[in-house]
C-alpha cells in the first residue's frame, strides 16, 4: 500500500521527530542534559582509558603497539556510541525491558512496522553523540600515528566493519531478550547483562591471549569481534589467520538465528498474551 | 463551540466482525513445595483458563456499544484481540473489513484504541509534543491535524495543559489528553478499555458526553468497556455482556432489565420511624424513617400499589424507581455463578 511505503523522505521525518524530541530535552533541562552527556563521556573514556595506559607504560600489550591498542578503544569507543547514538533511548537495545514490561504492546498500535519502530525511536542526535564523537577522535588519532595508507576502500572498510559489529552486537542483546516472551519477570534485564558483559570484554587486546580464550571470544560469545578481530583486520593483521570477513559469517548466522528466535519468541506473545505491564520506564 | 464533521459511512456496513472466536491462556500452578521441585522442572502443572469461549458478534457502523462482565470475563482480552496485540486460537476477527493481525499498521490508521490503566502520551515531554509525535508517527496531513487538534482542545478543554508535562498532570486531565491524542487522527472506531477508571465525578461526566457527542454528531463506532455499569449505560446504546467466555447478553439496557424480570423500587418516607409491610414487596433497608422495597410490577399492577401505600398511615413520601441497573448485572452474575456451580456438581 503507497501510504505505508518507507521513502527516504519518511525516514528521515521518522529520525528527525525524535531527534527534535531530543532537542527539546536539552533546551528544556539544558543543565541535567549536559551532565548526562559528561557522565557518559567520562565513563566510556574512563573505562577505555586504563587499557591504554597499560599499553603507553609497556610500549603496546600482547604483541599490539599502543597506537594499535589505541586503535582497537577507538573502534570499541565508536560502537559503543553509535549504539549509545541509536539504541540506548527508549530501551530500544534493551528490548528485553519493553517485552519484560508489558510494553510492547505500545508498538502495536502504531501504524509503522515494528523493525521501523526499534530503528527510529531510540535516536538521541544531541544527548547521545558524545560516545561517537570521542571514539572518532580516538581512531583519528590513532591513524596519524599508525602506518595506515587512508583511502575510500579503506574508510568504507571501516564504516562496513563497524556495521557487521553493530549487527553483532544489537543481534545478541535480541537473541537473549526473546527469553522475556516467554518468563517476563525473570528475563526483563537480561539484555543489561548481555551488553554489559560484551561492552567489557571487547576492549581487551586478546593477542597476547591463549587460544582457549581467543577461540570461545570469536564464536560462542563473540566479543572479540567488536574491537580486537575488526581493529586488527583493518590494520592488514586479521588474527589467527581468519579471513577479514570472518565477522561477517558470524553476524550473519547471528542475525538469523536471532531473528528465528525473536520471532518465535513474538510468536508466544501474541498468542499467550501477557499480565506484566509496568508503566514507567518505557518513555522518558 | 466546533461542531464535529461526520464521516462518510454506509449505513449498514459491519464495523466489527468477531466470529466463533476462543481464546484461551495457561496459568502455571506453583505449590513451592519441594517434593514439587522435579516436577516443576519437567512438567510443571498448568491450568487452562478459557477467557473467550466461541464467542460471534457485529457491530455496525456507527454503533456505541458497551462491552461488560465481571473480572476475569474476557474484556480486555476481547480489546486486545480487536487491535491484534492478540490472536484468536480459533475463530475470525475482522475490524473495519481489515484482519488486525494481517493488516495491523493499515488498521491502526483507521482505529483509536485507548487503556485506561496505561497512557500513549510521552512521560516527560509536554502535551503538545506528544500531539506533534502522532502527527509525524501517524503522518496526518498538516491541515487535517491543525483542524482536528483545534476541535479536540476545545472539546476537551485542553488548552490550558499543552505545555505541561504527561507526568504533572491528575489523572482527569491525564485522560482527556490521552483521548485527545487518540482521536487526532480522526478515527472510524474507538475501542475503549475502562476510560473511566478512577476519574471523579466531574472528569467521568466531561468524558461521558465528549464520547456521546463524538457517536451522535461523527458517527463514529465507539466501543467500550467498564466496571461502571451506570457509566455504560448513559454511554451506549446497545450492550454485550460477557460471563466466562460466553455471550450471555446482546441488546438494549431495558432489554436487560427485563432478563431478570419487572422488578422496581419503591421507597417510602414515613412520618415516625415506623416500618410498614408491603403485600407486594420486600423490604430491603429502613434508615431514619426511609423504607425501600422491592416489588414485582408484573404480579401487581401500579395502581393496586399505590392503593396499598394509601392505606398505610404516617407515608409523606413515595418514590418509584427502576432498579439500578448494577443491581440487574450482579443478579445476572449471580445467577451465572449458581448455574456453574449445580453444574459442577
Amino acid at each position: 500500500m503507497a501510504a505505508n511505503r518507507l521513502t527516504l523522505k519518511r525516514w528521515l521525518e521518522l529520525y528527525g521527530l525524535y531527534a527534535k524530541m531530543d532537542l527539546a530535552w536539552f533546551f528544556r533541562d539544558t543543565k541535567f542534559c549536559l551532565m548526562a552527556i559528561c557522565a557518559d563521556l567520562i565513563s566510556n573514556i574512563a573505562a577505555v582509558t586504563g587499557i591504554f595506559l597499560l599499553a603507553w607504560r609497556f610500549d603496546g600489550v600482547g604483541g599490539m603497539g599502543k597506537y594499535e591498542v589505541l586503535f582497537m578503544l577507538g573502534y570499541v569507543t565508536v560502537i559503543t556510541g553509535i549504539y549509545q547514538l541509536f539504541f540506548s533511548s527508549f530501551n530500544t537495545g534493551h528490548i528485553s525491558r519493553r517485552i519484560g514490561r508489558g510494553q510492547w504492546e505500545h508498538m502495536m498500535i502504531q501504524p509503522i512496522s515494528i523493525p521501523v519502530q526499534l530503528l527510529v525511536e531510540g535516536f538521541i542526535p544531541v544527548s547521545g553523540s558524545s560516545n561517537f564523537l570521542a571514539g572518532g577522535t580516538l581512531v583519528a588519532i590513532a591513524v596519524a600515528n599508525l602506518d595506515i595508507h587512508l583511502t575510500w576502500w579503506w574508510i568504507a572498510s571501516f564504516a562496513g566493519s563497524v556495521l557487521i559489529s553493530m549487527i553483532i552486537l544489537l543481534s545478541l542483546s535480541y537473541l537473549f531478550s526473546a527469553a522475556a516472551f516467554y518468563a517476563p519477570a525473570q528475563a526483563e534485564e537480561i539484555s543489561s547483562y548481555v551488553l554489559d558483559s560484551t561492552g567489557e570484554l571487547s576492549k581487551y587486546p586478546l593477542s597476547g591471549m591463549g587460544l582457549a580464550i581467543q577461540i570461545p571470544l570469536l564464536t560462542l560469545f563473540p566479543a572479540g569481534l567488536l574491537g580486537w578481530f575488526p581493529s586488527q583486520a583493518l590494520l592488514g593483521k586479521p588474527p589467527l589467520g581468519l579471513t577479514p570477513l570472518y565477522p561477517c559469517l558470524v553476524a550473519g548466522l547471528l542475525f538469523f538465528i536471532t531473528k528465528q528466535v525473536f520471532m518465535k519468541g513474538l510468536d508466544h506473545y501474541v498468542k499467550a498474551g501477557t499480565n506484566r505491564y509496568s508503566s514507567v520506564g518505557h518513555r522518558r | 463551540m466546533s461542531k464535529l464533521e461526520p464521516i462518510a459511512i454506509p449505513p449498514s456496513a459491519t464495523a466489527v466482525r468477531v466470529q466463533s472466536v476462543t481464546k484461551t491462556y495457561e496459568q502455571w500452578q506453583r505449590s513451592g513445595k519441594g517434593r514439587n521441585v522435579i516436577k516443576n522442572l519437567i512438567k510443571p502443572e498448568k491450568k487452562v483458563i478459557t477467557a473467550l469461549d466461541s464467542i460471534s458478534f457485529n457491530i455496525q457502523v456507527g454503533q456505541f456499544v458497551a462491552y461488560a462482565g465481571p473480572n476475569g470475563a474476557g474484556k480486555s482480552t476481547t480489546m486486545k484481540l480487536l487491535c491484534g496485540m492478540l490472536q484468536p486460537q480459533t475463530g475470525e476477527v475482522t475490524v473495519l473489513g481489515l484482519s488486525p493481525q494481517r493488516d495491523r499498521i493499515e488498521l491502526m490508521r483507521r482505529v483509536g484504541v485507548l487503556f485506561g490503566n496505561r497512557t500513549e502520551l510521552w512521560w516527560d515531554h509536554p502535551i503538545s509534543s506528544s500531539f506533534e509525535w502522532k502527527r509525524v508517527v501517524w503522518n496526518i496531513p498538516q491541515k487535517k491535524y491543525i483542524r482536528t487538534r483545534e476541535m479536540v482542545v476545545e472539546l476537551l478543554d485542553i488548552g490550558n495543559i499543552l505545555n505541561t508535562f504527561a507526568r504533572e498532570l491528575s489523572l482527569g486531565q491525564r485522560m482527556r489528553a490521552d483521548l485527545a491524542l487518540m482521536l487526532l487522527h480522526e478515527p472510524e472506531l474507538i475501542l475503549l478499555d475502562e476510560p473511566t477508571l478512577g476519574l471523579d465525578v466531574l472528569a467521568k461526566r466531561q468524558m461521558i458526553s465528549f464520547l456521546r457527542r463524538l457517536n451522535q454528531e461523527k458517527k463514529t463506532t465507539i466501543v467500550v468497556t467498564s466496571h461502571d455499569i451506570d457509566d455504560l449505560e448513559e454511554m451506549a446504546e446497545r450492550i454485550l455482556l460477557i460471563s466466562r467466555g460466553h455471550l450471555a447478553f446482546d441488546g438494549g439496557f431495558e432489554q436487560l432489565r427485563k432478563v431478570v424480570g419487572s422488578l422496581c423500587r419503591v421507597i417510602l418516607t414515613m412520618q415516625g420511624k415506623g416500618v410498614p409491610t408491603l403485600s407486594c414487596g420486600t423490604l430491603l433497608s429502613h434508615v431514619n424513617g426511609i423504607c425501600e422495597y422491592e416489588v414485582d410490577i408484573s404480579s401487581r399492577s401500579i395502581q393496586e400499589i399505590l392503593g396499598e401505600i394509601a392505606t398505610i398511615p404516617g407515608v409523606v413520601d413515595i418514590e418509584i424507581k427502576k432498579p439500578p441497573l448494577e443491581q440487574v448485572i450482579a443478579e445476572l452474575y449471580s445467577r451465572w455463578k449458581n448455574a456453574e456451580e449445580d453444574l459442577a456438581y
